[in-house]
């Protein structure tokens, strides 16, 4: 996996980052990240649960930049590192995880890896613990935390060393509401 | 089991019309960078890998777009292993911008086939 940067900042005087390099593609980058801001700044799915689905994904995938930044509504919502050092593999038995953030976690783990491990049980759990409409948000969320890392890691934008960062959760920006 | 038109996030988000609308239109704008035939042939091939469908006929392709076709097949599980040398390669094909849209556009399509896979339209369906 490569840190070196295999697309340049198209943004004057910013290193290559997500953000900068997706300026290359103005539009796509305007519709990325006011779809961003619309599925956290929903609650129909808490941002917690949503953080949960995103640690697991930055820990499968290897995405090392993901995997250190932390959205601060799901800090207030208790996400602390304790309940994050969870979300590793034998996370079923964690007293710290909700029964329906194991569930989220069960679904994750399905489309970003195995889909086999979505059995009748794992359905039936997901089903019960999360609305429809939840599962729809948890999907939306999974499908752009896998893709976004993968196009971070193809495009060269892992850090090679990174601290724990909390940032503001991604809003809709203005110009786009 | 061949992918869905518009994705099955898309459908997943039909009763969501305000987030569905947001995502339809980055997957459209991602869409609008790239040429359609491309598109096609990235979804095609990416689906194929997944098991949903064939993989595209390559015969009539020139060298650019086989390149492209490979460098996609790699995203679905073997993201970690492309080199620095297949990137280059695939953005001197398309320019630097039009690397940033496919990776974003392979990226995607791998997504979307597994949460079509794993029928996220119908567990977020009311029974």
């Amino acid at each position: 996996m490569s840190t070196a940067p295999r697309v340049s900042s198209a943004i004057a005087g910013e290193p290559p980052h997500f953000g900068s390099v997706l300026a290359h593609q103005p539009a796509i980058a305007r519709s990325f990240f006011a779809l961003y801001g619309r599925l956290w700044g929903s609650d129909v799915l808490s941002a917690r649960i949503k953080e949960v689905a995103r640690m697991r994904n930055a820990r499968v995938t290897e995405c090392g930049f993901c995997r250190n930044v932390r959205f601060d509504k799901a800090l207030g919502q208790g996400l602390g590192e304790e309940v994050v050092d969870d979300i590793t593999d034998g996370y079923e038995t964690s007293a710290k995880l909700t029964d329906a953030e194991k569930a989220a976690l069960k679904f994750t783990d399905a489309l970003i890896h195995d889909p086999e491990l979505l059995d009748c049980d794992a359905k039936a759990a997901l089903q019960r613990h999360l609305t429809p409409a939840q599962i729809a948000e948890l999907g939306l969320g999974v499908t752009l935390f896998l893709a976004l890392a993968k196009a971070l890691i193809t495009m060269g934008l892992e850090p090679e060393s990174m601290d724990r960062t909390v940032l503001p959760t991604p809003a809709v920006p203005e110009a786009a509401e | 089991m061949t992918p869905t038109g518009d994705g099955a996030v898309c459908a997943a988000l039909a009763a969501d019309p305000v987030l569905a609308s947001y995502y339809a239109d980055f997957r459209g704008k991602t869409e609008a960078a790239l040429d359609p035939a491309l598109v096609a042939l990235v979804r095609q091939a990416v689906a194929a890998v997944h098991g949903m469908g064939s993989a595209p006929d390559e015969s009539g392709l020139d060298d650019g777009t086989r390149l492209c076709l490979a460098y996609a097949r790699r995203m679905p599980f073997e993201h970690t292993a492309i080199t620095d040398a297949e990137a280059a390669a695939v953005a001197a094909h398309l320019g630097e911008a039009g690397f940033v849209a496919f990776t974003v556009l392979a990226a995607l399509a791998d997504a979307e086939c597994r949460a079509e896979i794993v029928d996220l339209p119908g567990l977020a369906t009311t029974e």
